[in-house]
């Protein structure tokens, strides 16, 4: 969606658990959902 | 509902509004995400940085990553904070790109822009401002923001291409989006997109 949206040189970061240990631990760890880190360049020009 | 959207944009953006509100005015009241300097510490940020920060610029945070252990930002950068909450990505912003930069956060919830500004106030943080809006309707001037950062808030909006237009807009060209926000690795069914309790709890 980022590169649609007209973005480029996409960076994903490592994932972190970001529910771990929480009371919505259980629905993230149904839909494997984990937090991360983003970078992208809207073009120059 | 607008379009091929799962939930209908203004209903979602009320419940988030209710839930970010009881974030802001009662941090500690036992949500389905962790919130403040444990999660800050859980997410990696600068140790250093967290603990330099009063109680009230840190006990709302409620990211879900941290949008500066890609790149550290520089100093004199002009930056907007999507979703800017209690305060604290701003804060952290503001501490990175010195006072020869400037941070601009936009928030749609009143009691969180309230303890933002304060916080703000009581840290003598003059390039630091808080502005209420949408992020599909960013208050700020095109081409204006050298780097726009947000964490755990484009999850929340139900037209994801508007805020990601809307952010384009407002970046300079050349200029960097840096966010957190939450992926999923496994497909979640369409009655479950379609149920709106499921976006904030």
């Amino acid at each position: 969606m980022l590169q649609d949206s007209g973005f480029t040189d996409v960076v994903t970061g490592e994932a972190v658990d970001t529910f771990g240990g929480a009371k919505g631990e259980a629905n993230a760890r149904a839909f494997d959902v984990y937090g991360y880190a983003f970078m992208a360049t809207r073009p120059a020009g | 509902m607008a379009g091929d959207l799962p939930v209908d944009p203004d209903v979602l953006r009320e419940q988030v509004r209710d839930k970010y509100r009881e974030v802001a005015v009662d941090p500690g009241g036992g949500f389905h995400f962790h919130t403040g300097r444990d999660l800050a510490r859980r997410l990696g940020y600068e140790a250093g940085t967290v603990d330099a920060l009063p109680d009230r610029a840190v006990e709302s945070f409620a990211g879900v990553g941290n949008p500066f252990s890609l790149r550290r930002l520089a100093p004199g950068e002009k930056v907007v904070d999507v979703g800017s909450g209690g305060g604290f990505d701003s804060f952290v912003a503001a501490g990175q790109v010195g006072t020869v930069g400037q941070v601009i956060g936009i928030d749609m919830t009143a009691e969180m822009l309230a303890k933002a500004r304060q916080t703000a106030a009581a840290l003598g943080l003059g390039h630091v401002e808080f502005r209420e809006g949408l992020a599909e309707a960013l208050p700020v001037e095109d081409g204006w923001a050298d780097v726009v950062i947000s964490n755990g808030v484009i999850n929340l909006c139900a037209d994801k291409r508007a805020v990601f237009a809307e952010i384009r807009r407002v970046l300079r060209p050349g200029g960097r989006l840096q966010f957190a926000d939450i992926a999923n690795g496994r497909p979640v069914p369409v009655e479950a997109m379609r149920d709106i309790d499921l976006w904030t709890g």
